[in-house]
Protein backbone atom coordinates (compact mmCIF):
# COMPACT_ATOMS: atom_id res chain seq x y z
CA UNK A 1 0.00 0.00 0.00
CA UNK A 2 1.37 3.37 -0.98
CA UNK A 3 1.58 6.29 1.39
CA UNK A 4 -0.77 9.22 1.06
CA UNK A 5 1.04 12.40 -0.03
CA UNK A 6 -1.82 14.91 -0.10
CA UNK A 7 -0.98 18.12 1.74
CA UNK A 8 -2.16 21.68 2.05
CA UNK A 9 -0.13 24.39 0.34
CA UNK A 10 0.76 25.75 3.77
CA UNK A 11 2.06 22.43 5.09
CA UNK A 12 3.90 21.60 1.87
CA UNK A 13 5.68 24.96 1.82
CA UNK A 14 6.63 24.42 5.47
CA UNK A 15 8.85 21.54 4.31
CA UNK A 16 11.17 24.24 2.96
CA UNK A 17 13.49 25.61 5.68
CA UNK A 18 15.30 28.92 5.85
CA UNK A 19 18.63 28.57 4.07
CA UNK A 20 17.55 25.66 1.85
CA UNK A 21 18.66 25.34 -1.76
CA UNK A 22 15.41 25.12 -3.72
CA UNK A 23 15.18 23.92 -7.32
CA UNK A 24 12.30 25.65 -9.11
CA UNK A 25 10.78 24.43 -12.36
CA UNK A 26 10.58 27.42 -14.71
CA UNK A 27 11.36 28.38 -18.28
CA UNK A 28 11.16 32.18 -18.64
CA UNK A 29 7.36 32.65 -18.68
CA UNK A 30 6.45 28.97 -18.42
CA UNK A 31 5.52 26.26 -15.95
CA UNK A 32 6.64 27.73 -12.62
CA UNK A 33 5.16 26.41 -9.34
CA UNK A 34 3.93 29.90 -8.49
CA UNK A 35 1.41 28.97 -5.79
CA UNK A 36 4.28 27.42 -3.80
CA UNK A 37 6.55 30.40 -4.47
CA UNK A 38 3.88 32.79 -3.20
CA UNK A 39 3.34 30.62 -0.11
CA UNK A 40 7.07 30.59 0.65
CA UNK A 41 7.06 34.39 0.50
CA UNK A 42 3.92 34.56 2.69
CA UNK A 43 5.62 32.33 5.25
CA UNK A 44 8.61 34.68 5.26
CA UNK A 45 11.24 32.16 4.20
CA UNK A 46 14.77 33.65 4.19
CA UNK A 47 18.25 33.01 2.79
CA UNK A 48 17.06 30.55 0.20
CA UNK A 49 19.19 29.49 -2.73
CA UNK A 50 17.38 29.03 -6.05
CA UNK A 51 18.29 26.51 -8.73
CA UNK A 52 16.64 27.11 -12.09
CA UNK A 53 17.24 26.61 -15.78
CA UNK A 54 15.77 29.91 -16.96
CA UNK A 55 14.21 31.74 -14.03
CA UNK A 56 11.48 34.29 -14.64
CA UNK A 57 8.90 36.00 -12.45
CA UNK A 58 9.24 33.61 -9.46
CA UNK A 59 12.92 34.57 -9.15
CA UNK A 60 12.03 38.25 -9.36
CA UNK A 61 9.30 37.96 -6.71
CA UNK A 62 11.58 35.99 -4.37
CA UNK A 63 14.27 38.65 -4.89
CA UNK A 64 11.73 41.41 -4.22
CA UNK A 65 10.74 39.68 -0.97
CA UNK A 66 14.38 39.41 0.11
CA UNK A 67 13.95 35.65 0.34
CA UNK A 68 17.01 34.54 -1.66
CA UNK A 69 20.73 35.16 -1.39
CA UNK A 70 22.10 32.87 -4.12
CA UNK A 71 21.11 31.49 -7.48
CA UNK A 72 22.44 28.59 -9.54
CA UNK A 73 21.13 28.70 -13.09
CA UNK A 74 21.67 29.18 -16.81
CA UNK A 75 19.70 32.42 -17.22
CA UNK A 76 17.19 34.71 -15.56
CA UNK A 77 14.85 36.46 -17.97
CA UNK A 78 11.16 36.99 -18.62
CA UNK A 79 11.89 36.97 -22.37
CA UNK A 80 9.46 39.42 -24.01
CA UNK A 81 8.94 41.14 -20.66
CA UNK A 82 12.64 41.79 -20.22
CA UNK A 83 15.16 41.29 -17.46
CA UNK A 84 14.09 40.53 -13.89
CA UNK A 85 14.83 43.93 -12.37
CA UNK A 86 14.61 43.08 -8.66
CA UNK A 87 16.88 40.09 -9.15
CA UNK A 88 19.25 42.16 -11.24
CA UNK A 89 19.40 44.93 -8.65
CA UNK A 90 20.07 42.42 -5.86
CA UNK A 91 22.88 40.78 -7.85
CA UNK A 92 24.46 44.14 -8.67
CA UNK A 93 24.34 45.14 -4.99
CA UNK A 94 25.89 41.84 -3.91
CA UNK A 95 22.75 40.63 -2.09
CA UNK A 96 22.41 37.64 -4.42
CA UNK A 97 25.45 35.60 -5.47
CA UNK A 98 25.16 33.94 -8.87
CA UNK A 99 26.60 30.64 -10.02
CA UNK A 100 25.99 30.89 -13.75
CA UNK A 101 26.10 27.58 -15.61
CA UNK A 102 25.49 26.60 -19.18
CA UNK A 103 22.53 24.28 -19.70
CA UNK A 104 24.67 21.15 -20.05
CA UNK A 105 26.70 22.11 -16.96
CA UNK A 106 23.53 22.59 -14.89
CA UNK A 107 22.16 19.31 -16.21
CA UNK A 108 25.48 17.61 -15.39
CA UNK A 109 25.53 18.96 -11.82
CA UNK A 110 21.94 17.83 -11.23
CA UNK A 111 22.48 14.55 -13.10
CA UNK A 112 25.45 13.72 -10.89
CA UNK A 113 23.40 14.59 -7.81
CA UNK A 114 20.53 12.37 -8.98
CA UNK A 115 22.81 9.39 -9.74
CA UNK A 116 25.01 9.57 -6.66
CA UNK A 117 28.12 10.46 -8.68
CA UNK A 118 30.79 12.98 -7.56
CA UNK A 119 30.53 14.80 -10.89
CA UNK A 120 29.53 14.44 -14.52
CA UNK A 121 31.51 15.94 -17.38
CA UNK A 122 30.48 18.30 -20.15
CA UNK A 123 32.22 19.68 -23.21
CA UNK A 124 30.27 22.93 -22.91
CA UNK A 125 31.82 26.07 -21.40
CA UNK A 126 35.41 25.28 -22.47
CA UNK A 127 37.09 28.57 -23.39
CA UNK A 128 34.61 30.71 -21.45
CA UNK A 129 35.34 32.69 -18.28
CA UNK A 130 32.54 30.84 -16.45
CA UNK A 131 34.87 28.03 -15.42
CA UNK A 132 37.38 30.34 -13.71
CA UNK A 133 34.79 31.97 -11.43
CA UNK A 134 33.21 28.69 -10.31
CA UNK A 135 34.76 26.21 -7.86
CA UNK A 136 32.18 23.61 -8.86
CA UNK A 137 33.63 23.39 -12.40
CA UNK A 138 37.11 21.94 -12.97
CA UNK A 139 38.92 21.11 -16.22
CA UNK A 140 39.70 17.41 -16.31
CA UNK A 141 42.01 15.37 -18.56
CA UNK A 142 40.31 12.55 -20.40
CA UNK A 143 41.74 9.38 -18.81
CA UNK A 144 41.40 7.73 -22.23
CA UNK A 145 43.57 10.32 -23.96
CA UNK A 146 40.94 12.47 -25.69
CA UNK A 147 40.32 16.20 -25.30
CA UNK A 148 39.77 17.65 -21.83
CA UNK A 149 36.29 17.99 -20.38
CA UNK A 150 34.73 20.08 -17.62
CA UNK A 151 33.91 18.17 -14.43
CA UNK A 152 30.66 19.54 -12.97
CA UNK A 153 30.31 18.80 -9.24
CA UNK A 154 27.18 17.01 -8.07
CA UNK A 155 24.37 19.29 -6.95
CA UNK A 156 21.73 17.99 -4.56
CA UNK A 157 19.08 20.65 -3.93
CA UNK A 158 17.35 20.40 -0.57
CA UNK A 159 13.96 20.75 -2.20
CA UNK A 160 12.52 20.68 -5.72
CA UNK A 161 9.29 22.55 -6.48
CA UNK A 162 7.36 21.26 -9.48
CA UNK A 163 3.99 22.03 -11.02
CA UNK A 164 2.20 19.30 -12.99
CA UNK A 165 -1.18 18.60 -14.54
CA UNK A 166 -2.37 15.67 -12.46
CA UNK A 167 -1.50 13.50 -9.52
CA UNK A 168 -3.18 10.82 -7.50
CA UNK A 169 -3.24 11.08 -3.72
CA UNK A 170 -0.16 8.84 -3.53
CA UNK A 171 1.95 11.44 -5.34
CA UNK A 172 2.24 9.73 -8.72
CA UNK A 173 2.56 12.67 -11.08
CA UNK A 174 0.92 12.80 -14.51
CA UNK A 175 1.88 15.21 -17.25
CA UNK A 176 -0.26 16.07 -20.26
CA UNK A 177 1.49 16.20 -23.65
CA UNK A 178 3.73 19.28 -23.67
CA UNK A 179 7.32 20.34 -24.04
CA UNK A 180 9.39 18.76 -21.32
CA UNK A 181 12.05 21.05 -19.91
CA UNK A 182 14.98 19.61 -17.97
CA UNK A 183 13.53 20.96 -14.75
CA UNK A 184 11.15 18.04 -14.76
CA UNK A 185 13.61 15.59 -16.29
CA UNK A 186 16.24 15.89 -13.60
CA UNK A 187 15.60 18.43 -10.81
CA UNK A 188 13.16 16.37 -8.74
CA UNK A 189 15.38 13.30 -9.09
CA UNK A 190 18.36 15.17 -7.66
CA UNK A 191 16.56 16.90 -4.79
CA UNK A 192 16.21 15.49 -1.28
CA UNK A 193 12.60 16.62 -0.88
CA UNK A 194 10.09 16.98 -3.71
CA UNK A 195 6.94 19.10 -3.52
CA UNK A 196 4.48 19.05 -6.39
CA UNK A 197 1.45 21.20 -7.03
CA UNK A 198 -1.02 19.97 -9.62
CA UNK A 199 -3.94 21.34 -11.54
CA UNK A 200 -6.08 18.49 -10.27
CA UNK A 201 -5.94 15.46 -8.01
CA UNK A 202 -7.32 12.47 -9.87
CA UNK A 203 -8.09 8.86 -9.12
CA UNK A 204 -5.15 6.51 -9.74
CA UNK A 205 -7.22 4.89 -12.50
CA UNK A 206 -6.83 8.07 -14.55
CA UNK A 207 -3.04 7.68 -14.44
CA UNK A 208 -3.28 3.96 -15.18
CA UNK A 209 -5.08 4.77 -18.41
CA UNK A 210 -1.97 6.62 -19.66
CA UNK A 211 1.00 5.27 -17.69
CA UNK A 212 3.52 6.63 -20.21
CA UNK A 213 2.43 10.09 -19.07
CA UNK A 214 3.33 9.43 -15.45
CA UNK A 215 6.56 11.38 -15.07
CA UNK A 216 7.38 10.99 -11.39
CA UNK A 217 6.68 7.97 -9.17
CA UNK A 218 4.93 8.60 -5.89
CA UNK A 219 7.83 7.29 -3.80
CA UNK A 220 9.94 10.20 -5.08
CA UNK A 221 7.37 12.78 -4.01
CA UNK A 222 7.00 14.06 -0.45
CA UNK A 223 3.92 16.23 -0.79
CA UNK A 224 1.34 16.84 -3.47
CA UNK A 225 -1.05 19.79 -3.40
CA UNK A 226 -4.05 20.54 -5.57
CA UNK A 227 -3.64 24.09 -6.87
CA UNK A 228 -5.61 24.85 -10.02
CA UNK A 229 -3.92 27.63 -11.99
CA UNK A 230 -0.97 26.98 -9.69
CA UNK A 231 1.50 28.20 -12.34
CA UNK A 232 -0.28 31.53 -12.88
CA UNK A 233 0.93 34.08 -14.06
CA UNK A 234 3.28 31.78 -16.00
CA UNK A 235 1.83 29.52 -18.67
CA UNK A 236 1.08 25.85 -18.27
CA UNK A 237 0.52 24.18 -21.60
CA UNK A 238 -1.96 22.98 -22.67
CA UNK A 239 -4.13 24.30 -19.82
CA UNK A 240 -3.46 28.05 -19.91
CA UNK A 241 -1.22 30.76 -21.28
CA UNK A 242 0.98 33.28 -19.50
CA UNK A 243 -0.77 36.32 -18.09
CA UNK A 244 0.51 39.20 -20.20
CA UNK A 245 -1.30 41.85 -18.18
CA UNK A 246 0.21 40.71 -14.89
CA UNK A 247 3.72 40.47 -16.32
CA UNK A 248 3.30 44.00 -17.68
CA UNK A 249 1.99 45.24 -14.33
CA UNK A 250 5.00 43.68 -12.64
CA UNK A 251 7.61 45.17 -14.99
CA UNK A 252 5.80 48.49 -14.67
CA UNK A 253 6.34 48.30 -10.90
CA UNK A 254 9.67 46.56 -10.65
CA UNK A 255 11.99 49.58 -10.84
CA UNK A 256 10.23 51.46 -8.04
CA UNK A 257 10.48 50.29 -4.40
CA UNK A 258 7.10 51.66 -3.37
CA UNK A 259 5.34 50.19 -6.41
CA UNK A 260 6.99 46.83 -5.74
CA UNK A 261 5.79 46.89 -2.12
CA UNK A 262 2.26 47.66 -3.31
CA UNK A 263 2.34 44.90 -5.90
CA UNK A 264 3.65 42.31 -3.47
CA UNK A 265 1.05 43.25 -0.85
CA UNK A 266 -1.77 43.11 -3.38
CA UNK A 267 -0.89 39.83 -5.07
CA UNK A 268 1.52 37.87 -2.92
CA UNK A 269 1.44 38.60 0.81
CA UNK A 270 -2.06 40.10 0.96
CA UNK A 271 -4.24 37.22 -0.29
CA UNK A 272 -4.69 34.68 2.53
CA UNK A 273 -4.36 31.65 0.27
CA UNK A 274 -4.24 30.47 -3.33
CA UNK A 275 -8.00 30.79 -3.83
CA UNK A 276 -7.89 34.38 -2.57
CA UNK A 277 -5.02 35.10 -4.95
CA UNK A 278 -7.04 33.86 -7.92
CA UNK A 279 -9.89 36.20 -6.91
CA UNK A 280 -7.54 39.18 -6.62
CA UNK A 281 -6.15 38.38 -10.05
CA UNK A 282 -9.61 38.75 -11.53
CA UNK A 283 -11.41 35.52 -10.76
CA UNK A 284 -13.24 33.40 -13.30
CA UNK A 285 -13.23 36.02 -16.03
CA UNK A 286 -9.46 36.51 -15.97
CA UNK A 287 -8.78 32.78 -15.69
CA UNK A 288 -11.02 32.08 -18.69
CA UNK A 289 -8.92 34.55 -20.66
CA UNK A 290 -5.63 32.82 -19.83
CA UNK A 291 -7.26 29.47 -20.60
CA UNK A 292 -8.01 30.86 -24.06
CA UNK A 293 -4.31 31.89 -24.43
CA UNK A 294 -5.39 35.52 -24.85
CA UNK B 1 5.69 26.58 -53.18
CA UNK B 2 6.03 30.20 -54.21
CA UNK B 3 7.94 31.30 -57.33
CA UNK B 4 10.84 32.58 -55.29
CA UNK B 5 13.55 31.80 -57.84
CA UNK B 6 12.40 34.32 -60.43
CA UNK B 7 11.53 37.09 -58.03
CA UNK B 8 13.29 40.43 -58.62
CA UNK B 9 15.00 42.45 -55.88
CA UNK B 10 12.51 44.33 -53.73
CA UNK B 11 12.58 48.11 -53.70
CA UNK B 12 10.73 48.71 -50.45
CA UNK B 13 12.70 46.26 -48.26
CA UNK B 14 13.44 47.18 -44.68
CA UNK B 15 16.56 46.33 -42.68
CA UNK B 16 14.90 43.58 -40.65
CA UNK B 17 13.87 41.87 -43.89
CA UNK B 18 17.37 42.17 -45.32
CA UNK B 19 18.91 40.61 -42.21
CA UNK B 20 16.35 37.79 -42.21
CA UNK B 21 17.00 37.02 -45.90
CA UNK B 22 20.78 37.08 -45.36
CA UNK B 23 20.55 34.74 -42.38
CA UNK B 24 18.14 32.46 -44.25
CA UNK B 25 20.80 32.02 -46.95
CA UNK B 26 23.11 30.45 -44.34
CA UNK B 27 20.76 27.48 -43.90
CA UNK B 28 20.29 24.67 -46.42
CA UNK B 29 18.32 21.48 -46.93
CA UNK B 30 19.75 18.82 -44.65
CA UNK B 31 20.59 21.29 -41.89
CA UNK B 32 18.84 21.32 -38.55
CA UNK B 33 18.21 24.66 -36.87
CA UNK B 34 17.00 25.55 -33.39
CA UNK B 35 16.09 28.80 -31.69
CA UNK B 36 16.01 30.12 -28.17
CA UNK B 37 14.37 33.06 -26.43
CA UNK B 38 13.50 36.36 -28.14
CA UNK B 39 14.86 35.12 -31.48
CA UNK B 40 12.54 36.72 -34.01
CA UNK B 41 15.21 37.20 -36.70
CA UNK B 42 16.44 33.56 -36.62
CA UNK B 43 12.90 32.16 -36.42
CA UNK B 44 11.83 34.26 -39.41
CA UNK B 45 15.00 33.25 -41.28
CA UNK B 46 14.46 29.50 -40.73
CA UNK B 47 10.86 29.86 -41.79
CA UNK B 48 11.80 31.88 -44.90
CA UNK B 49 14.43 29.29 -45.88
CA UNK B 50 11.83 26.51 -45.52
CA UNK B 51 9.38 28.38 -47.76
CA UNK B 52 12.02 29.00 -50.45
CA UNK B 53 15.41 27.37 -51.03
CA UNK B 54 15.49 24.91 -48.13
CA UNK B 55 12.11 23.17 -47.72
CA UNK B 56 13.83 20.30 -45.89
CA UNK B 57 15.59 22.47 -43.32
CA UNK B 58 14.61 20.87 -40.02
CA UNK B 59 13.46 23.28 -37.34
CA UNK B 60 13.51 22.59 -33.61
CA UNK B 61 11.38 25.43 -32.30
CA UNK B 62 12.38 26.71 -28.88
CA UNK B 63 14.72 23.70 -28.78
CA UNK B 64 11.69 21.59 -27.82
CA UNK B 65 9.27 21.36 -30.77
CA UNK B 66 10.21 19.46 -33.93
CA UNK B 67 8.76 20.76 -37.21
CA UNK B 68 6.27 23.20 -35.67
CA UNK B 69 3.39 24.75 -37.59
CA UNK B 70 2.68 28.13 -36.00
CA UNK B 71 0.30 30.26 -38.05
CA UNK B 72 2.57 33.30 -37.62
CA UNK B 73 5.52 34.42 -35.51
CA UNK B 74 4.07 34.83 -31.99
CA UNK B 75 5.11 37.25 -29.24
CA UNK B 76 7.45 34.66 -27.72
CA UNK B 77 9.86 32.35 -29.54
CA UNK B 78 9.93 30.00 -26.55
CA UNK B 79 6.27 29.70 -25.64
CA UNK B 80 3.69 27.13 -26.75
CA UNK B 81 2.09 29.16 -29.58
CA UNK B 82 5.35 28.56 -31.49
CA UNK B 83 5.71 24.81 -30.87
CA UNK B 84 2.28 23.48 -29.90
CA UNK B 85 1.64 21.73 -33.24
CA UNK B 86 5.06 20.05 -33.50
CA UNK B 87 5.50 16.51 -34.76
CA UNK B 88 7.58 15.67 -31.67
CA UNK B 89 8.17 17.28 -28.31
CA UNK B 90 11.89 16.91 -27.82
CA UNK B 91 12.53 16.34 -24.13
CA UNK B 92 15.25 18.80 -23.31
CA UNK B 93 17.37 17.08 -20.70
CA UNK B 94 17.78 13.79 -22.46
CA UNK B 95 16.98 14.42 -26.13
CA UNK B 96 17.71 18.00 -27.10
CA UNK B 97 21.17 18.14 -25.57
CA UNK B 98 22.00 14.70 -26.91
CA UNK B 99 21.10 15.91 -30.39
CA UNK B 100 23.13 19.09 -29.91
CA UNK B 101 26.18 17.42 -28.35
CA UNK B 102 26.36 14.46 -30.71
CA UNK B 103 28.11 16.40 -33.46
CA UNK B 104 26.16 15.07 -36.42
CA UNK B 105 23.19 17.36 -36.02
CA UNK B 106 22.48 21.01 -35.38
CA UNK B 107 25.87 21.99 -36.76
CA UNK B 108 24.86 25.66 -37.04
CA UNK B 109 23.61 27.90 -34.26
CA UNK B 110 22.36 31.50 -34.21
CA UNK B 111 23.58 33.63 -31.32
CA UNK B 112 22.26 36.92 -30.00
CA UNK B 113 24.75 38.48 -27.62
CA UNK B 114 24.72 41.68 -25.57
CA UNK B 115 28.45 42.14 -26.28
CA UNK B 116 30.49 40.65 -29.11
CA UNK B 117 34.20 41.23 -29.54
CA UNK B 118 36.68 41.38 -32.43
CA UNK B 119 37.43 37.65 -32.14
CA UNK B 120 33.78 36.62 -31.98
CA UNK B 121 33.54 35.97 -28.26
CA UNK B 122 30.07 36.64 -26.86
CA UNK B 123 28.96 37.97 -23.49
CA UNK B 124 25.50 37.65 -21.97
CA UNK B 125 26.75 37.40 -18.37
CA UNK B 126 27.90 40.70 -16.86
CA UNK B 127 29.05 44.21 -17.71
CA UNK B 128 31.87 45.33 -15.45
CA UNK B 129 35.15 43.95 -14.16
CA UNK B 130 34.05 41.91 -11.13
CA UNK B 131 31.88 38.88 -11.88
CA UNK B 132 30.50 38.86 -8.31
CA UNK B 133 29.81 42.62 -8.21
CA UNK B 134 28.86 43.49 -11.78
CA UNK B 135 27.88 46.94 -12.95
CA UNK B 136 25.10 45.26 -14.95
CA UNK B 137 23.81 41.73 -14.52
CA UNK B 138 22.81 40.36 -17.94
CA UNK B 139 20.40 37.40 -18.33
CA UNK B 140 23.07 34.69 -18.40
CA UNK B 141 24.68 32.31 -20.84
CA UNK B 142 21.82 29.74 -21.10
CA UNK B 143 22.71 27.52 -24.06
CA UNK B 144 25.34 29.83 -25.55
CA UNK B 145 27.98 28.67 -23.09
CA UNK B 146 27.51 25.22 -24.58
CA UNK B 147 27.02 26.05 -28.25
CA UNK B 148 30.23 28.11 -28.41
CA UNK B 149 32.33 25.18 -27.22
CA UNK B 150 30.87 22.11 -28.94
CA UNK B 151 31.92 22.58 -32.56
CA UNK B 152 29.02 24.59 -33.91
CA UNK B 153 29.29 27.17 -36.69
CA UNK B 154 28.04 30.32 -34.96
CA UNK B 155 25.96 32.97 -36.72
CA UNK B 156 25.63 36.12 -34.67
CA UNK B 157 22.81 38.50 -35.39
CA UNK B 158 22.86 42.06 -34.05
CA UNK B 159 20.04 44.44 -34.98
CA UNK B 160 21.71 47.31 -33.11
CA UNK B 161 25.28 47.69 -34.37
CA UNK B 162 26.96 50.19 -32.02
CA UNK B 163 30.21 50.55 -30.05
CA UNK B 164 28.58 49.13 -26.91
CA UNK B 165 27.54 45.89 -28.55
CA UNK B 166 30.59 45.41 -30.82
CA UNK B 167 33.56 45.84 -28.51
CA UNK B 168 37.30 45.25 -28.63
CA UNK B 169 37.19 42.76 -25.74
CA UNK B 170 34.06 41.46 -24.08
CA UNK B 171 33.93 42.12 -20.33
CA UNK B 172 33.40 38.40 -19.76
CA UNK B 173 33.40 35.45 -22.17
CA UNK B 174 30.16 33.53 -21.83
CA UNK B 175 30.20 32.17 -25.40
CA UNK B 176 33.54 31.00 -26.76
CA UNK B 177 34.51 32.49 -30.13
CA UNK B 178 38.09 32.56 -31.33
CA UNK B 179 39.20 33.51 -27.78
CA UNK B 180 42.40 35.61 -28.20
CA UNK B 181 42.47 35.12 -31.96
CA UNK B 182 44.87 33.22 -34.20
CA UNK B 183 45.00 29.53 -33.26
CA UNK B 184 43.79 30.00 -29.66
CA UNK B 185 40.43 28.37 -30.24
CA UNK B 186 41.94 25.35 -31.97
CA UNK B 187 44.67 25.14 -29.32
CA UNK B 188 41.94 24.90 -26.67
CA UNK B 189 40.68 21.79 -28.47
CA UNK B 190 37.57 23.51 -29.83
CA UNK B 191 36.20 22.92 -33.31
CA UNK B 192 33.79 25.13 -35.26
CA UNK B 193 33.48 28.76 -34.26
CA UNK B 194 32.02 32.07 -35.42
CA UNK B 195 31.22 32.20 -39.14
CA UNK B 196 29.30 35.40 -39.70
CA UNK B 197 27.99 38.45 -37.90
CA UNK B 198 24.90 39.93 -39.51
CA UNK B 199 24.09 43.44 -38.24
CA UNK B 200 21.79 46.25 -39.29
CA UNK B 201 24.75 47.87 -41.11
CA UNK B 202 26.78 45.09 -42.66
CA UNK B 203 27.87 41.47 -42.69
CA UNK B 204 31.16 40.60 -41.03
CA UNK B 205 33.26 37.46 -41.10
CA UNK B 206 36.56 36.38 -39.56
CA UNK B 207 40.02 36.41 -41.15
CA UNK B 208 41.09 32.78 -41.66
CA UNK B 209 44.48 33.30 -39.95
CA UNK B 210 44.13 36.09 -37.42
CA UNK B 211 40.44 35.28 -36.71
CA UNK B 212 39.84 39.02 -36.42
CA UNK B 213 36.41 40.28 -37.42
CA UNK B 214 36.29 42.05 -40.81
CA UNK B 215 33.59 43.50 -43.04
CA UNK B 216 32.40 41.00 -45.65
CA UNK B 217 29.69 43.15 -47.25
CA UNK B 218 28.04 46.50 -46.65
CA UNK B 219 24.28 46.86 -46.72
CA UNK B 220 23.03 49.19 -49.47
CA UNK B 221 23.71 52.84 -48.64
CA UNK B 222 26.11 52.09 -45.78
CA UNK B 223 29.78 53.12 -45.99
CA UNK B 224 32.80 51.46 -44.40
CA UNK B 225 33.40 54.65 -42.37
CA UNK B 226 29.89 54.45 -40.95
CA UNK B 227 30.50 50.85 -39.89
CA UNK B 228 33.86 51.78 -38.37
CA UNK B 229 32.25 54.61 -36.39
CA UNK B 230 29.61 52.24 -35.03
CA UNK B 231 32.20 49.63 -34.03
CA UNK B 232 34.13 49.63 -30.76
CA UNK B 233 37.39 48.39 -32.27
CA UNK B 234 39.44 49.04 -35.38
CA UNK B 235 38.28 47.06 -38.38
CA UNK B 236 40.86 45.97 -40.97
CA UNK B 237 40.82 48.35 -43.94
CA UNK B 238 39.10 46.64 -46.85
CA UNK B 239 41.26 45.49 -49.75
CA UNK B 240 39.48 47.00 -52.71
CA UNK B 241 35.80 47.66 -53.01
CA UNK B 242 33.55 45.85 -50.54
CA UNK B 243 30.59 43.95 -51.97
CA UNK B 244 27.04 45.11 -51.25
CA UNK B 245 24.78 42.74 -49.32
CA UNK B 246 22.06 41.31 -51.56
CA UNK B 247 18.67 42.86 -50.86
CA UNK B 248 15.68 40.57 -50.29
CA UNK B 249 13.49 39.75 -53.26
CA UNK B 250 9.91 40.88 -53.76
CA UNK B 251 8.78 37.36 -52.90
CA UNK B 252 10.93 37.13 -49.77
CA UNK B 253 9.54 40.44 -48.53
CA UNK B 254 5.99 39.28 -49.26
CA UNK B 255 6.53 36.03 -47.39
CA UNK B 256 7.97 37.80 -44.36
CA UNK B 257 5.23 40.44 -44.23
CA UNK B 258 2.20 38.38 -45.16
CA UNK B 259 2.93 34.79 -44.20
CA UNK B 260 5.66 34.57 -41.58
CA UNK B 261 5.36 37.65 -39.40
CA UNK B 262 2.29 39.76 -40.17
CA UNK B 263 2.33 41.09 -36.59
CA UNK B 264 5.84 42.58 -37.05
CA UNK B 265 7.26 40.79 -34.02
CA UNK B 266 10.70 40.99 -35.66
CA UNK B 267 10.68 44.76 -35.26
CA UNK B 268 10.88 44.29 -31.48
CA UNK B 269 14.56 43.42 -31.82
CA UNK B 270 15.44 46.72 -33.49
CA UNK B 271 16.16 50.12 -32.00
CA UNK B 272 17.28 48.81 -28.59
Amino acid sequence: MSAEKLATLEDAAALVRDGDTVAIQNMATQAAPMALVRELIRQGRKELGVVCLVGGIPVDWLAAAGAINRLIGAAVSMEQFGLCQRYRKAVESGAIRVEELSETALNARLGAGARNLPFLPTRGLIGTDLIDVNDNLVMLDDPFGGPSVVACKALIPDVALVHAHKADRFGNIGYEPTALWPDLGIMPKAATTVIVTVEEIVDSEVLRADPDRTVLPGFMVDAVVEAPFGAHPTSFFPRYGYDTAMHLEWIGSARDDEAVAGFMEKYVTGPADHAAYLEVVGGAERLAAVEAWE
Amino acid sequence: MSDWQNSPPAEDWTIDELMIARLAACFADGDQACNGMASFVPVSAFWLARLTHAPDLVWLAGAVGLEPRPDRVPASTLEAPLWRDSIMYVEQYGDFWTIALNGRWLTKFCVGSAQLDRFGNGNNSIIGTDYHAPRVRLPGTAGLGDMGSIGKALYYWNPNHNPRSLVENVDFISCAGYLGGGSERADAGLEGGPELVITNLCVLDFHPDTRHMQVASLHPGVTFDQVQEATGFELPAPEGRLPTTAVPTVEQVRLIREVIDPDNMRRREFGG
